[in-house]
């Protein structure tokens, strides 16, 4: 994208949110920052920013519910941070909808190209379409539908349809997919996926509890069938 | 003296080893009291019994008889004929006593008679010959034997039957008559074989009702003492809120009110010691979350700065250096003893996912720019089911320590093997090893301790002190193990083992299971899990 990404960072910490926008504002962003999760939704509202960094631990309303109540309504990427690297704190956020997290203390660099790459997800590449039963993927207009309505998806769950209906019925482990989609080295949390693959489908299958289309292929990891 | 209680000790060991169990012995013990005494007491009776009754019906019968025969025998003129003798004792027998009476004389033509009142029943055969001789024996008559003859008697059996035999000779000028008496005493035998059945059958009940009580009080004793029992067991298992219910004032009671008292210190001990370790681990861990806030703040400011490194004064670029170095240090320290506290609290989890072992080990050296100084020996294709993230962890912290203390190259071989303990699935095992002076023996068993430190001489490390504590602790929760030693001398230097199993799975959900309660739940995910496994089948 040639323009500068439009950042709304939610910390309440004056000395780590003056920091953070200090780096980010260095790696080239463009930063609006809030102290707490109700200023954070208002200013959501008013100045529409592309992607949301937001920290867990907040005064007044938490950052699950912040993630929550943005999801509601919204379906720009989010990226949590998470000042305690429990792993509850992690299933719990990517539940909320949280597209990534990033553990305290925050490396600037890790930050931003955990931004650069969520952001990567809503650029469009081809321009053809396919058909999945009454899923229709169109890729040049990076829309989803279902039965002719639109699903209302965020740029990380259309990133992993897209790459798993670029490779129907052929099934992708979950490295290979923390590569393709979150663009992790290595290390990537498999967590992320099975959370974006449990958001995905209570979007897109019929009954969500037993997949007909995103299917989990035990031992490797998942794949997308091809219309039966 | 010596000897006595060793006599004692072996005697109760020789019972404790017969009767093994309590309630036994107090049976046995309370059937021998009620035997012996049951016994006794029905002896003591039947014998007096017997006595009174066989002396009454004799001296009956023998009173009886020497009224008859001073009244029918007494009488009989001096020479007598058989007939006449017969009639005196058929006389005598009608007695209401009920005996046969025999008696003996010598008759006119000076022949001995001896005429009975029953011919079949009493012949001068059944008197005893001593009898005979004792009641025919003429005694002189001196002042303490007032007469010549005397009536005897005594007891015989015939034909199985018991029998009273006596005699008398009648006092007089010679011949006088002698008689015999024949008294059945068959019906005293049956009542006394009667009292006897009486006796026997008290004696029975008695030892049954001693063995009934033996068993009430065997099982009353014994209840408290086995509900103690279960509770010294339970508070072994370590459920230390363990108590009995206490009723009545007696030992068992005094028992269980010490056995109460002492559980509840236990208790209260455990309790506070727990408390204690809860409180400083709680210490170590608040710090630690505390320190990452302005950790974030300084680690995303010593970017800014390390990136205007150039453009600063020389006078001052050396100060933001070390600024930018030990910053880094201290979020390693940060970032390690958060693992170590998570360890510790039980809330580490494992995220597992299937990997190629070799790729992993690849990636692992690659990312830290090792690769030149790392000979790997590993077969692609080698699948775990394993945290990648903690393997990651594993490694760096092993490679690491190999490429510092023992120098390059450093050697990763990955094999799989069957598990040495017979479990079920194959067993990683990825050695490294490096081409140093090995590890002096006396710090082999300390390499994995928290913050140790070798010795004063051995230069001071980069690392936090906790890489290879964390290491093992990452193993472990996978279920695995890592050990070191050193090589053969000659062949290199110390040798670090990572086993794991290929699948920790199963450790996982026991750790689960575990750890599963005050750490929080994710029940959506876990239900994610769950589908995932079954929606297949």
């Amino acid at each position: 994208m040639a323009r500068v990404p439009f950042l709304l960072l939610i910390e309440d910490d004056d000395a780590v949110r003056t920091a953070l926008e200090m780096g980010l504002t260095r790696q080239g962003h463009r930063v609006a920052t809030a102290a707490s999760g109700e200023d954070g939704l208002k200013l959501l509202r008013e100045q529409r920013p592309d992607l949301i960094v937001l920290d867990v631990m907040l005064p007044g309303i938490d950052g699950f519910e912040v993630c929550r109540r943005i999801r509601r309504t919204d379906q720009l990427p989010i990226i949590l941070l998470t000042a305690r690297s429990d792993d509850i704190d992690v299933v719990v956020g990517l539940e909320s909808g949280a597209d990534d997290y990033v553990v305290k203390p925050v490396q600037g660099r890790v930050l931003d190209a955990r931004i650069r790459a969520v952001m990567r997800r809503g650029e469009r590449e081809s321009n053809d379409a396919a058909t999945f039963g009454s899923l229709v993927i169109d890729r040049a207009a990076m829309t989803v539908t279902k039965n002719g309505e639109d699903l209302q998806l965020t740029p990380t769950e259309l990133r992993l349809l897209l790459e798993l209906s670029r490779r129907p019925g052929q099934a992708l482990s979950r490295q290979q997919l923390l590569r393709l989609v979150w663009e992790h080295d290595y290390l990537g949390d498999s967590r992320l996926v099975d959370a974006c693959v449990q958001r995905l489908r209570a979007k897109v299958e019929d009954v969500p509890s037993s997949p007909t289309l995103i299917r989990t292929v035990r031992g490797v990891g998942y794949r997308l069938d091809p219309p039966q | 003296m010596t000897d006595a209680p060793s006599f004692g000790a072996r005697l109760r060991s020789r019972l404790a080893g017969l009767l093994p169990s309590l309630r036994l012995r107090l049976v046995v013990v309370f059937a021998l009291v009620a035997l012996t005494a049951a016994v006794s007491a029905s002896g003591i009776a039947y014998w007096l019994n017997r006595d009174a009754v066989l002396t009454r019906a004799q001296n009956a019968a023998l009173n009886d008889f020497r009224k008859a025969m001073e009244d029918n025998a007494g009488n009989l003129p001096r020479k007598v004929d058989c007939g006449q003798l017969r009639e005196a004792a058929a006389k005598m027998a009608r007695s209401s006593q009920n005996y046969q009476v025999l008696l003996v004389d010598e008759t006119e033509s000076g022949k001995r008679c001896a005429a009975a009142s029953n011919l079949d029943d009493f012949a001068l055969g059944d008197v005893p010959d001593r009898l005979r001789h004792a009641v025919e024996e003429k005694r002189p008559v001196t002042k303490q034997n007032k007469h010549p003859y005397h009536l005897y008697w005594q007891r015989i059996t015939l034909d199985g039957d018991p029998y009273l035999v006596g005699g008398a000779k009648v006092i007089g000028e010679d011949p006088t008559p002698t008689g015999y008496l024949l008294k059945s005493l068959a019906p005293e035998r049956d009542d006394l074989s009667s009292l006897g059945w009486s006796l026997g059958i008290a004696t029975g009940l008695a030892l049954i009702g001693a063995m009934l009580l033996a068993q009430a009080a065997a099982t009353t004793v014994l209840r408290p003492v086995r509900r103690l029992g279960d509770a010294a067991r339970r508070l072994g298992e370590g459920k230390l809120e363990t108590r009995l219910r206490v009723s009545g004032t007696d030992e068992l009671a005094e028992l269980s009110r010490t056995f109460n008292d002492a559980a509840a210190s236990l208790e209260q001990r455990v309790a506070e010691l727990s408390a204690r370790e809860a409180s400083s681990r709680r210490f170590v861990a608040d710090m630690s979350h505390e320190l990452r806030t302005p950790m974030t703040a300084i680690s995303a400011v010593t970017e800014v700065l390390e990136e205007e490194q150039d453009n600063l004064d020389p006078m001052i670029a050396p100060a933001v250096q070390l600024v930018v170095s030990e910053t880094r240090r201290l979020n390693d320290l940060v970032e390690n003893l958060m693992e170590v506290t998570r360890f510790d609290a039980g809330t580490a989890r494992l995220v597992l996912d299937d990997v190629d072992v070799a790729d992993q080990v690849t990636a692992c050296i690659d990312a830290r720019a090792w690769l030149d100084a790392v000979e790997l020996d590993a077969d692609r294709g080698i699948m775990a089911r394993l945290d990648p993230r903690r393997l990651d962890v594993i490694l760096a912290n092993l490679i690491g320590n190999a490429l510092k203390h023992g120098g390059s190259p450093v050697r990763v071989s990955v094999h799989t093997r069957e598990r040495p303990d017979g479990g079920d699935g194959d067993e990683l095992a990825i050695e490294v090893a490096d081409q140093g002076p090995g590890i002096p023996e006396d710090v082999l068993p300390h390499v994995f301790d928290r913050f140790y430190k070798a010795s004063a001489s051995r230069p001071r490390s980069e690392g936090s002190g906790l890489g290879l504590s964390i290491a093992l602790e990452n193993a472990h929760i996978h279920g695995g193990e890592i050990t070191a030693h050193n090589a053969p001398s000659g062949e290199g230097g110390a040798v670090f083992t990572l086993h794991l199993p290929r699948d920790a799975r199963r450790v996982a959900e026991e750790w689960e299971r575990e750890n599963g309660e005050g750490t929080g739940e994710h029940p959506r995910h876990g239900g994610d899990r769950a589908q995932d496994e079954g929606e297949d089948r």
